[in-house]
């Protein structure tokens, strides 16, 4: 350097423009490029190390990553069986549909192009975006299943979306069946509807193959029978590119297998019989001036073995609603606590989730209980008078019970008894049963528990009711504590007349009615209805399908009924419809199939719109059963608040008995109970 | 003429030779043949990765448009062996002026489209000038670092230098194009080291430069100050937390680590490469080139080219220790680094040890600027190899 300086500040030479400094390497530099030499080995070396580390000593977790970036296994969804009535006419089919699926992982990766793409998806499906957000949401834990965006499109919508397919990347329409009703609302409640699975079900059901996004029944049958029906998906594996995208390279790991056909019980007509007859029954009501007659409930069954052949439950609803898109206006009442109460719950199949006081119905009971305790013959007269009071009342004065019809005043045994529904006959059977010494128990309310009333009937769908045999014992558990009283939790002998009437705290559903008369008219076995036959795999022949599996509940059991108290209880059945004095003789009395059966007229504190305390209204029953002599059908039909039995809920009755025995019978107006 | 040469030896000092022209054959022994063939090699093992890499994309292969590239940087860069550098040196101001006008010409171009625009278009050709800008920045900062050789031990010198290289730099960040930034910092910092900037400038640049980073990077968007874009903060950050958002920050590097480390010791295989063929690696003909790589060819396919490039970055540095003056060997001290630093970023971001910027890996890449612009740097080290002191290195 100190030449350099020299020949530059020109010292000892002027400079020469012509010439350059002479240059060498210098050791400085020598040094610094030997540095960044080892730099570029370092850097070098890094590299080399996460080399190795990536692709030899974790190359196969990366290699099985890269797999599973590749391919999706997509479920092919299985057919859902077909639901056929006993004569293998269908209630409830498939028809093909298509799907729309989102999977989240392939939507595009900024907020706003997957807003943009979701808010068009939502355009054309009809789909709130936050609706789907919220699905997306909940299949955050479980990203190899797509989420369903929509089941059930139109064509157009359908063509939409696959002539646009590459503004929708994630998007994937995917073929899937759609439940169709071709009886519309027929048996809707017995029937169910079908629905995504919730997360508590899933949560119980996973093990059983269930999976986010699964459409299992959701109520009625199908919810019952759900792993018979479902059949099973199938599972395709597809190579699908970065886009998802599924390429030409598929592979069917499963083949699905469609689900089994379920037979019930049912009679497609004899169930349309039962609903126009309870719509029918609801119109008498209304003629009669019962105008809070609203619903109701029929029930008929085979007594020989339990088969439900119809269940009718008014007001009804169309299952189809839960096809599709959801319209939420139309589905409120079935979804919605305040919609539902308005439209007085659409959704409730009465004959087994609704209790009423059975009223004159239960009587039989209170006859056969009275008997069996040898507390009454039927040959023994008792004087039915208008009122009764009781010689066991202690009160000042004592409580008066009224006959339903103050113009009577003759002795009469068991048989008229029944057929003209003497309540006063039967407060003083009431009362006997409440001199009983303690030590005999309660056998009223035994003998009624033991013919299957204020117990589940095991009924194989839906969720029921047990409803309600008041016992001293009840009465004192419910009314324990303040503010109740020692008055309210005694057993005061008006309970146990009321009960044998009907009346009170006891409470019933139509099936256990229809229980007790199927026991009355088989002579002492306690049926368990049942309204799945089977399921089966059709054949070639329709009409002779292969049978996989017998669904028949438990057989008829004794109940240990006396067959002669039955025989007793029938003869007065019979003349109730066709003594003259009988209290459904107008109904059935020229009817050409001899049936028998009671009416019952039954006091239940129900809401009415506008009283804003409860209301006491009349809830009109007729049970009973036919032919006589060998009955084969058991109907038991409820009219709410629909007066009496006689004139709203017998003539229903009668219009099912007309479609089953194919005759037509015809109507004599009279006053009963 | 003879006196003046022996007057000019007498005193120690060489003739200025006017642009030294060399005979074919002196040209032929004085090329660096390594160098050439390891980045003839490099270049080949290149195209026909393109080619693997690309054949299944839409556009099909890529190979090659990017032959054709080849093509012309290689009589660019023979060229260029053939021209005296100190050419350059001479040139330095129109060099200087020239870089900043293309840079600006890029500017004024994508503010009057409202967009983010790199390049210039002329028809066939996508210009990017700031790859160009790269070599044409080594060269200003030689010379002008040589100019003042005498003066180097002063901190005003290297002060003086970074002002003039901070136009450009910043004119390349205002693209936006941060990586081709980065790399024109990292041969700035090569520059001023081979210059003979003292270890205690350095020292106090680097101090200030990495209190830079972290404010621009943390402290200031920490104070509501935000220098980078946002994506841009994510992309030089995100490396360090690949798990924290698979979508988007990180999708292409997890994608990348998975493409890359599924191709394991021997690779997949043109059609096995899943993370390549069904377009799982966004950017994997450009920017994600080794990762295709490394996942069909394997961890053995990788080390080849891994070494190749260790090899040019070798040559590179011995020709610095060759260079006939102090120019030439700033010049190949800055161009090596710069070449060293995008394969070091470009190779680390598909591996998840170096943030993404968006560099193009040398000589593999899809990009016609990217691979004229390195045959270029690599002409002009052959060219002052050509020239060098000793005779065979």
């Amino acid at each position: 350097m100190a030449s350099a300086t020299r020949g530059r500040s020109g010292r000892f030479l002027p400079p020469d423009p012509r010439v350059e400094e002479p240059y060498r390497l210098t050791p400085q530099l020598a040094f610094r490029v030997a540095l960044l030499g080892f730099f570029a080995l370092a850097l070098f070396a890094v590299l080399f190390l996460r080399l190795w580390a990536l692709q030899v000593l974790s190359g196969d977790q990366y290699a099985a990553a890269a797999n599973n970036n590749r391919v999706r296994t997509l479920r092919v969804d299985a057919p859902r069986g077909p639901i056929l009535d006993r004569n293998g006419r269908a209630l409830v089919v498939n028809v093909p549909g298509t799907r729309v699926e989102l999977w989240p992982s392939d939507l595009p990766k900024t907020w706003p192009a997957q807003r943009d793409e979701l808010r068009r998806l939502s355009k054309i499906v009809g789909v709130p975006v936050t609706e789907i957000l919220r699905r997306m949401k909940k299949h955050e834990s479980d990203p190899v299943t797509p989420v369903v965006v929509q089941t059930g499109l139109h064509e157009d919508q359908i063509t939409y979306v696959s002539e646009h397919r590459a503004e929708f990347p994630g998007v994937r329409l995917a073929d899937s069946y759609l439940r169709k009703y071709p009886f519309r609302s027929l048996a809707a409640q017995v029937l169910g509807y079908v629905g995504e699975i919730s997360e508590p079900e899933l949560k119980a059901r996973r093990k059983l193959g269930y999976r986010l996004g699964d459409l299992v029944g959701q109520a009625g049958v199908e919810a019952k029978y759900d792993a018979y029906i479902r059949g099973r998906d199938g599972l395709e594996r597809h190579t699908v590119d970065a886009r998802g995208r599924p390429t030409s390279d598929v592979t069917v790991t499963v083949n699905p297998r469609r689900g089994n056909q379920l037979r019930l019980t049912l009679d497609i007509e004899l169930q349309q019989a039962a609903e126009r007859a309870l719509r029918y029954g609801i119109e008498l009501a209304h003629a009669d001036k019962k105008w809070y007659a609203n619903g109701g409930a029929i029930v008929a069954l085979d007594p020989r073995d339990g088969a439900i052949l119809a269940m009718a439950s008014n007001p009804t609803y169309s299952p189809s609603l839960f096809v599709g898109k959801p319209n939420l206006e139309k589905l409120a009442p079935l979804l919605k606590q305040g919609a539902a109460k308005k439209a007085n719950y659409p959704g409730i199949n009465r004959t087994i989730a609704a209790t009423y006081p059975p009223g004159s119905t239960l009587k039989p009971v209170t006859a056969l209980a009275a008997m069996q305790e040898r507390l009454l013959s039927p040959h023994e007269s008792l004087l039915c008078t208008p009122t009764y009071e009781s010689p066991n009342d202690n009160g000042v004065p004592k409580q008066q019970f009224a006959n339903w019809n103050p113009n009577t005043y003759h002795w009469m045994e068991l048989a008229q008894a029944l057929s003209e529904s003497c309540d006063t006959y039967f407060y003083q059977v009431g009362d006997r049963f409440f001199d009983l010494p303690s030590d005999r128990g309660h056998p009223l309310q035994q003998w009624a528990t033991r013919m299957g009333l204020g117990v589940p009937t095991g009924v194989d769908v839906g969720s029921e009711l047990s409803g309600l045999i008041p016992t001293p014992e009840w009465r004192r558990v419910t009314f324990k504590g303040p503010p109740y009283t020692d008055i309210d939790r005694t057993w005061k002998p008006g309970y146990s007349i009321q009960l044998a009437i009907g009346q009170g705290d006891v409470a019933v559903t139509p099936m256990q009615m229809a229980r007790l008369y199927a026991l009355i008219a088989n002579g002492g076995k306690l049926v368990t209805p049942h309204v799945a036959e089977d399921v089966e795999q059709p054949t070639d022949d329709p009409r002779n399908p292969q049978v996989l599996r017998r669904l028949a509940s438990e057989p008829p059991r004794a109940s240990g009924v006396d067959p002669a108290a039955i025989k007793a209880v029938k003869d007065g059945l019979y003349a109730a419809a066709h003594g003259t004095n009988g209290t459904s003789y107008g109904v059935f009395g020229t009817f050409p199939v001899s049936i028998a059966g009671k009416t019952g007229t039954a006091e239940k504190i129900v809401a009415i719109p506008g009283y804003p305390a409860g209301h006491q209204e009349d809830q009109a029953w007729w049970c009973g059963y036919g032919p006589t002599e060998a009955p084969t059908i058991v109907v038991c039909a409820v009219i709410e608040n629909g007066g009496h039995g006689g004139t709203a809920a017998a003539p229903a009755a009668l219009k099912v008995f007309e479609k089953y025995f194919g005759k037509t019978g015809q109507i004599i107006p009279k006053a009963s109970d | 003429m003879a006196t003046r040469a022996v007057d000019a030896r007498a005193r120690g000092l060489r003739p200025r030779r006017e642009a030294e022209v060399l005979g074919v054959a002196a040209f032929l022994r004085r090329l660096d043949w390594v160098l050439l063939g390891a980045v003839a090699a490099i270049v080949a093992y290149g195209l026909w990765s393109v080619d693997s890499i690309t054949r299944h994309d839409p556009g099909g292969s890529l190979a090659g448009r990017q032959g054709l590239y080849v093509a012309v940087g290689a009589v660019v860069m023979l060229g260029l062996a053939a021209l005296d550098p100190r050419l350059f040196r001479r040139l330095m101001w129109p060099i200087y002026g020239g870089t900043l006008a293309l840079m600006l010409f890029v500017l004024v171009s994508a503010a009057a489209t409202r967009g983010s625009r790199r390049w210039i278009d002329i028809g066939f050709f996508k210009f990017q000038p700031s790859e160009f800008g790269k070599v044409l920045f080594t060269l200003f900062l030689a010379a002008f670092l040589a100019e003042r050789a005498r003066a180097i031990g002063r901190l005003s010198t290297p002060l003086a230098a970074i002002g003039l290289a901070i136009v450009p730099i910043g004119l390349v960040f205002l693209q936006p194009d941060l990586g081709t930034a980065l790399v024109y910092a990292a041969a700035l910092a090569a520059v001023l080291f081979v210059a003979g900037v003292r270890w205690l400038h350095l020292g106090a640049i680097g101090l200030v430069t990495l209190v830079g980073i972290l404010a621009v990077l943390w402290w200031l968007p920490a104070a509501g100050v935000q220098v980078l874009k946002p994506y841009q903060t994510e992309r030089l950050t995100g490396f360090t937390h690949p798990e924290s958002d698979p979508r988007d920050a990180t999708y292409n590097v997890n994608q990348s680590i998975t493409a890359v480390g599924a191709g394991g010791l021997h690779g997949r295989g043109v059609a096995g490469a899943t993370q390549t063929r069904l377009q799982f690696l966004p950017e994997h003909a450009t920017d994600f080139a080794f990762a295709s790589l490394a996942e069909q060819r394997g961890f053995f396919g990788a080390s080849i080219l891994l070494l190749l490039y260790l090899l040019v970055v070798w040559r590179g540095l011995k020709i610095i220790t060759g260079a006939r003056d102090l120019f030439c060997a700033i010049v190949a001290g800055g161009l090596v680094f710069a070449f060293l630093f995008q394969v070091f970023v470009n190779v680390g971001m598909t591996i998840g040890i170096a943030p993404i910027t968006g560099i193009p890996l040398p000589f593999v890449s899809v990009g016609g600027s990217s691979m004229i612009t390195n045959l270029v740097a690599i002409g002009i080290l052959l060219g002052i190899h050509a020239r060098s002191t000793r005779r065979r290195a």
